[in-house]
């Protein structure tokens, strides 16, 4: 088989990502709110490796939890999303019909909204919690994965295995859960990796807007943010967070590319 | 003479979009407690539509328009769902024609056949396991062990019918339909096959309807013939009587076929 490129790069940096999320406790230099007059703004160095912002904070270790925020919002929302899209995507697609009807224009309206502004609105009304951005970016994107699941149920149904677990007597959610689902999976883990990089991203554009996850809890987005009033004399502050939500985005792309090509 | 099932004026027809094509037009079957019933005919004569309406597991287009059919006195058109699922692989079983297409590749077969235990009977994974194994044996499959753990694909044709004949007699029905089970296979398989299946009928004293437009099966196997035409039965009786003095055209022509082939 040829060497697939992209599916090991892409998951060599999302698992290194991953380490270095899980085991920030132990990796991170300094406490990352912690705040230190005497080295404001200092460029990056031996003693602070990425620098200092503008209360003396080591950048390196809001990173770190900053990945832990920014890793755990895109895996989360992205499974809020699959999960309600499969259920949705897979009844419309068995059931067909008037069901189907109901649920596809109900996709339809949701698809009609900007992403986006709907986010900004429901967060202006609920307040900015961690939580609420998670549920809120998951129940805003699981549209995609509703139509790409009905359209795998579609012809998977027509399957003759389907037939004859109907012949042994098997219940129609019984055929949905254990024979449809896992034969639709591929695709869905495709969108998936995808999704999570559009979801690491809107979460960033949320906190640029302030509307994100709220200071003194550290993420990329809001870190970028932080640094805007002193891009003209600090540009590492606005780099490594651009840099890394780059290379997150590029790792799920790349996974998502090389599933494609693997099993999509 | 018990009669099993009792099919009376059985009308089927597909319905696309407003075009209605009766596939099955007023057939009457009936099949005698622990004899073999073959039902023949040409590609498109309804035979493999009569088989599905017995336990209603139709495709979504075609429907029931009128008729009876009586499973040990109980109509089966006029019980739900529910109760119908609670016959289906338990006292009427299926077997196909394309075996590998008729098993979910996601799964190995072991796996399968352990399900349609589990869905009839009150048992845990552990014994149904056991059972499975016991029951690959019965199949005469060599190894049930390697077998247990193959996905289908893995498994030739004749390997995978075997799986779905113990798939289809895990829960000991009793009515076997056979719906053209040997017509995918190469010859020495299918005599292989045949001999199992009526060696099992033996043994479990189940009921067999066997579908094929090959009347030297239907030769070896048949109590009584029926021949389907167009959607209607043309001719039955005794295998002496369907190949000693055929009087319909359809029966002179598939009994031609044969002996044509035969002479080659």
């Amino acid at each position: 088989m040829k060497k697939n490129y992209s599916l090991i790069f892409g998951v060599l940096i999302i698992v290194i990502l991953s380490l270095i999320a899980v085991f920030a406790g132990l990796i991170s230099p300094y406490d990352p709110s912690a705040i230190d007059h005497d080295n404001l703004l200092m460029p990056p160095s031996s003693q602070h490796l990425l620098g200092t912002d503008g209360l003396g904070r080591d950048l390196a270790s809001r990173m770190i939890y900053g990945a832990r925020i920014s890793l755990s919002i895109g895996l989360i929302a992205v499974g809020i999303a699959t999960i309600i899209g499969l259920i949705l995507g897979s009844i419309a697609g068995y059931y067909g019909g008037f069901i189907d009807t109901l649920i596809m224009r109900f996709v339809d309206i949701m698809l009609c909204f900007p992403t986006f502004f709907l986010i900004l609105a429901i967060v202006a009304i609920l307040e900015p919690s961690i939580f609420n951005i998670m549920a809120i970016i998951g129940i805003t994107s699981w549209m995609g994965v509703a139509r790409l699941v009905r359209a795998e149920i579609l012809t998977l149904k027509e399957r003759e295995f389907i037939q004859a677990s109907r012949a042994i007597g098997a219940s129609n959610f019984r055929i949905i859960t254990r024979h449809l689902i896992p034969n639709a999976i591929g695709p869905v883990l495709v969108s998936a990796t995808l999704g999570i990089a559009g979801a690491i991203l809107l979460e960033s554009g949320l906190s640029f807007l302030g509307l994100g996850v709220q200071p003194p809890t550290p993420s990329w987005g809001n870190i970028l943010i932080e640094s805007k009033s002193t891009l003209g004399v600090a540009w590492w502050l606005t780099v490594f967070p651009g840099v890394s939500i780059l290379i997150t985005i590029m790792g799920f792309n790349l996974i998502g590319e090389g599933l494609k090509e693997r099993i999509g | 003479m018990d009669k099993l099932l009792e099919i009376k004026n059985l009308k089927v027809s597909f319905y696309l979009d407003d075009k209605v094509f009766t596939a099955v037009n007023g057939v009457n079957l009936e099949i005698i407690n622990d004899r073999v019933l073959v039902l023949a005919g040409e590609s498109g004569s309804g035979k493999t539509i009569t088989a599905l309406s017995i336990a209603k597991i139709l495709p979504a287009n075609a429907s029931i328009d009128s008729g009876e059919i009586k499973f040990e006195g109980r109509d089966l058109l006029k019980i739900d769902e529910k109760s119908l699922s609670k016959i289906r692989g338990k006292e009427i079983a299926y077997i196909f024609q394309e075996p590998t297409a008729y098993l979910n590749p996601v799964y190995t077969i072991g796996n399968q056949i352990a399900e349609a235990i589990i869905l009839h009977q009150d048992k845990n994974r552990k014994d149904a396991a056991k059972e499975t194994l016991k029951l690959l044996g019965r199949v005469r499959i060599n190894d049930p062990e390697r077998v247990f753990f193959d996905y289908p694909h893995q498994l030739s044709g004749g390997m995978n019918q075997r799986a779905l004949i113990a798939m289809a007699l895990a829960c000991k029905p009793k009515l076997l339909i056979a719906d053209e089970p040997t017509t995918s296979l190469d010859v020495t398989i299918e005599a292989e096959i045949l001999k199992l299946l009526m060696d099992l009928k033996k043994e479990l004293k189940f009921s067999l309807l066997f579908i094929t437009h090959n009347l030297s099966i239907a030769k070896k196997i048949a109590d009584k013939i029926s021949i389907m035409y167009k959607g209607e039965i043309v001719e039955e009786g005794a295998c002496e009587s369907i190949f000693g003095s055929p009087r319909h055209f359809h029966t002179k022509e598939l009994i031609n076929a044969y002996q044509k082939i035969g002479k080659i």
